[in-house]
């Protein structure tokens, strides 16, 4: 009876570290497939402007830019810039957020190039 | 546009300037000349232009998050690089030995690796504005009053240091070191995160309310110190690690000089 309990107990508090120990090690957010979002920027404008995606979730963002001047991706609330030329495409991997909303812009272009992710 | 300009080209000039003139400022305080600035500039400078000619070739490396993992490797090499000298400047402050020329070398990399890795961001802002003449001349008056606004700054840092009373000791140079170093790893660890080679977890902290990033007090205590709202705990671990290596070879060399008088 003690046995069982004892078993029980060591279970849970298995089940509780599991995840601490693979959001340290970080194995599972690394390996796991990420869902692909698309932007563009045309006309020094992000398409789309606002973008939803889960919340605590890596996700993988494919920005293409279709005007022939570069831009830079750049958002302080997603700690996240990335200078895309003209023409060319780019990967940035945002996340995992708490649910919120998360303005991006264009650095060299920020009078219209404005846009937001939703977490939710 | 203007004002995006200006903004844009002295952050990124602010970030080279305070590192040349705390440099500059050591190598007045360890009886250095200062003619390796030049060499460091111009090797600097032709490390932009080659990186910006580059810079397609090299943003498709590694599955199309080159750019992050260069940046990153550059920055990393120049903490290291920092630590190298500061380890120098503690092992001069204790004998009489000078190990300048490998100092000056050492101080030539830095100082290079940081223009390059600023002035390509300058040089491919300043061609994303080159559609048509008016757009051109209005990012180029920015860019000037960014780059004289940034290197003011730094001039007048090293005036400041180079003031009898803090000059006479490194320890205050090394202290901004440790402090631009630090902040430097936490950016290096940053741009791995956006690359996916380093795993990204929910932030530690917010203190978006108390101090936002986009403010322009959160903007210069970014480049100063490497300020971030948003911190995840690998980049606090690096950017405290690193801090505390610095700051105890700054400490270090302020404790036998005192023992000596």
């Amino acid at each position: 009876m003690s046995n069982a309990s004892g078993w029980h107990g060591l279970k849970r508090l298995f089940v509780q570290i599991t995840p601490v120990i693979a959001c340290l090690v970080g194995t599972e957010p690394v390996l796991a497939d990420k869902p692909v979002f698309k932007i563009e920027i045309s006309n020094h404008l992000f398409m789309p402007a606002e973008i939803v995606i889960p919340a605590n979730t890596k996700v993988k963002l494919m920005v293409h830019n279709l005007d022939a001047t570069s831009e830079e991706f750049e958002s302080y609330e997603l700690n996240r810039e990335k200078v895309i030329m003209g023409k060319r495409k780019a990967v940035i991997f945002v996340g995992p957020l708490a649910p919120g909303e998360y303005p991006f812009f264009g650095e060299f272009h920020p009078e219209t190039a404005q846009g937001k992710i939703i977490v939710e | 546009m203007l004002l995006t300009s200006v903004i844009v080209v002295l952050r990124e000039v602010l970030e080279s300037a305070l590192l040349i003139s705390v440099l500059v400022a050591l190598s007045g305080t360890l009886g250095i000349p200062r003619r390796w600035v030049a060499w460091a500039l111009g090797l600097g400078l032709a490390g932009a232009i080659g990186f910006s000619l580059g810079f397609n070739t090299v943003s498709d490396w590694f599955d199309g998050v080159g750019m992050e993992v260069v940046s990153a490797s550059m920055q990393g090499l120049i903490y290291l690089l920092l630590v190298a000298f500061a380890l120098l400047v503690l092992w001069n402050t204790n004998s009489t030995h000078t190990g300048s020329l490998l100092i000056r070398l050492i101080m030539v990399l830095i100082v290079a690796l940081a223009v390059a890795r600023e002035g390509v961001e300058v040089l491919i802002y300043m061609y994303a504005h080159t559609e048509s003449l008016p757009h051109f001349i209005h990012a180029l008056t920015g860019a000037v009053i960014g780059a004289a606004i940034g290197i003011s700054v730094g001039v007048l840092l090293y005036y400041l240091l180079s003031y009898p009373a803090i000059g006479k000791s490194p320890t205050t140079g090394l202290v901004l070191l440790g402090l631009i170093g630090a902040g430097l790893l936490s950016q290096a660890v940053l741009l791995l995160i956006q690359a996916d080679w380093v795993p990204s977890h929910l932030p530690l902290w917010d203190t978006t309310a108390v101090l936002s990033e986009s403010s322009v007090t959160g903007k210069l205590l970014y480049v100063l110190i490497g300020y971030e709202a948003t911190p995840t705990a690998i980049q606090v671990s690096f950017y405290f690690g690193g801090l505390a290596v610095l700051l105890t070879i700054a400490v270090l060399t302020a404790v036998p000089r005192s023992r000596s008088t």
